[in-house]
């Protein structure tokens, strides 16, 4: 029974994973930039997850709106701060996505105040019996709606025009050009797609601890890191694998690991045996 | 049909190409041919919009198009089979031929495709398996067929023959000829001068960035001192002894 528990709650703590590391995935396949600001975007997703709720009594709409008012900005971010910086040495994109993620915290501790905050009235929040497992429903949406929603992005990135035009100009933005793909717009809904996903795993986490805080975003952005390594560096299929896969080993390391390491300690040991065993990550070919 | 009026381009400060000028006449198959770095691809790169151009027109059918932006090349009707084939190696077979007619209303994929894979039977066969994991020649058939999913006037195929087994030079070179009789204007580039001079109809040699001579493949192809003159002793051919 316990290793039930552990497994599902591993896949739910996966989920978040990877509802935040196919953002980072994303925009690493296409442009090759570590996105570490893509956090911050997570965490804004809490805060207008809980205030619209707050606000219409709907998470719905609060997950709507958090999804569509973040993958603006992600790609006003893109727009802003990564294009004009594009063909700098990659460590110039990085420095700056850092110094991006730092303020956007202190922006949110300016505005939203240090505390953080707490849904007034935090829905889904009813029990459901699982396997004889109890979950919230809050749990239960996460680990369902996070797979079907990344499994549905790949699929169609796999099946549609333009989908397949996203992946050619991953594979080679100037012969995808050649072919009449605008690489341009392919960048603008990469950063809509990564950033608005992230927003709804920021509603998600909000509700599950029921807190938004400034440094929400801390954690998940190192671990994102580890889990588009583990994925295959731009490979959507391999993240969500990876996500899922590094919940449930945390879930089971803190319970017989807990005394040595904690579970970030776990995440990155994990991360570290994979990478000796299987460099390419996961499911990645050979280079 | 196509025409290149001075045409000079190269990468930053250095320059590949010096005021080439050259017209591919339409339903022509038209070589580039020369040594290795004597700017062939820099040429057929800056007609597909990928080279900076430092001076000089490219022309088609008499449209100035020297500054158009390269994803609008491919609706005025040109299609780019590159060196190194440059497939997207991740994606299938089919994928790559849907990307090759992506500029077009998609109803028109199902048409082009029958087309390429009848031209290429051997991309039938291998429709589902990424491009990654043809073989040279077969990559080359599918970077040929993937510019045809554009429903090209004017194919432009770099280096046709490079690093491909004799029998796919073959296949590839017969492709060529049945393109030509369909009326697509067909411009390559060829370090196999004999190959070259055998499927074209004009040639323009390069040599350090400069046209050295241009003319009729046949003319050529007759007057061997001319070949060894320009051309070196071209491939294929045994060494005359004194």
């Amino acid at each position: 029974m316990l290793y039930v528990e552990l497994f599902l709650q591993g896949l739910i703590q996966g989920s978040i994973y990877a509802l935040v590391a196919v953002g980072l995935t994303l925009v690493y396949g296409l442009l090759r930039i570590l996105h570490i600001a893509h956090a911050g975007l997570f965490t804004l997703g809490g805060y207008i997850g809980v205030l619209v709720t707050d606000a219409t009594g709907s998470l719905a709409l609060a997950l709507l709106v958090a999804a569509v008012t973040v993958g603006l900005l992600g790609m006003a971010l893109y727009r802003v701060c990564y294009e004009p910086i594009l063909n700098k040495p990659p460590f110039v994109a990085l420095i700056a996505s850092i110094g991006l993620f730092i303020a956007m915290e202190e922006i949110y501790r300016i505005v939203f105040g240090p505390y953080g905050l707490s849904y007034q009235a935090p829905p889904l929040q009813d029990s459901v019996v699982l396997w004889g497992m109890h979950l919230t429903q809050a749990e239960l949406a996460v680990m369902g709606g996070g797979v079907v929603v990344i499994a549905v992005l790949a699929l169609l990135a796999e099946k549609t025009r333009a989908g397949t035009a996203w992946k050619a100009t991953v594979t080679d933005p100037q012969m995808a050009q050649s072919f009449g793909i605008d690489t341009v717009r392919v960048r603008y809904l990469n950063f809509f797609i990564g950033s608005a996903l992230a927003a709804c795993a920021g509603v998600m986490v909000a509700l599950m601890n029921n807190l938004v805080e400034p440094t929400m975003g801390s954690v998940p952005s190192y671990k994102a890191l580890a889990i588009i390594v583990l994925g295959g560096l731009g490979d959507v299929r391999g993240t969500l694998i990876a996500a899922l896969a590094l919940g449930v080993i945390e879930a089971f390391g803190t319970i017989y690991l807990g005394d040595l390491m904690d579970r970030d300690a776990i995440a990155f040991a994990f991360l570290i045996v994979v990478l000796m065993i299987r460099p390419q990550g996961l499911l990645g070919r050979k280079a | 049909m196509l025409r290149l009026d001075g045409l000079s381009c190269g990468y930053g400060a250095f320059r590949a190409v010096h005021e080439l000028s050259f017209e591919v006449p339409e339903g022509s198959v038209f070589a580039l041919v020369g040594a290795n770095g004597a700017g062939k691809s820099s040429t057929i790169m800056a007609v597909a919009g990928h080279v900076a151009v430092q001076g000089g027109a490219v022309l088609l059918d008499g449209q100035d198009i020297t500054n158009l932006p390269p994803t609008k090349r491919v609706g005025a009707g040109i299609a780019l089979a590159p060196e190194g084939r440059r497939l997207f190696t991740d994606l299938s077979v089919e994928r790559n031929l849907v990307v090759g007619g992506y500029h077009l209303p998609a109803e028109r994929t199902a048409e082009n495709k029958a087309r390429v894979l009848e031209l290429f039977p051997r991309l039938g066969e291998r429709i589902d398996q990424p491009a990654g994991a043809l073989s040279g020649g077969e990559q080359q058939m599918l970077a040929i067929g993937r510019a045809l999913m554009a429903e090209p006037r004017l194919l432009m195929i770099d280096e046709v023959s490079l690093g491909l087994m004799p029998k796919a030079v073959d296949l590839c070179y017969a492709a060529i000829d049945r393109l030509r009789d369909r009326g697509i204007t067909i411009l390559l580039v060829e370090q196999n001068t004999t190959r070259a001079l055998e499927a074209a109809d004009r040639v323009c040699v390069l040599e350090s960035g400069r046209a050295v001579w241009q003319g009729d493949a046949a003319e050529a192809r007759r007057d061997p001192a001319l070949v060894e003159a320009y051309l070196g002793l071209s491939e294929g051919k045994q060494e005359t002894t004194p």
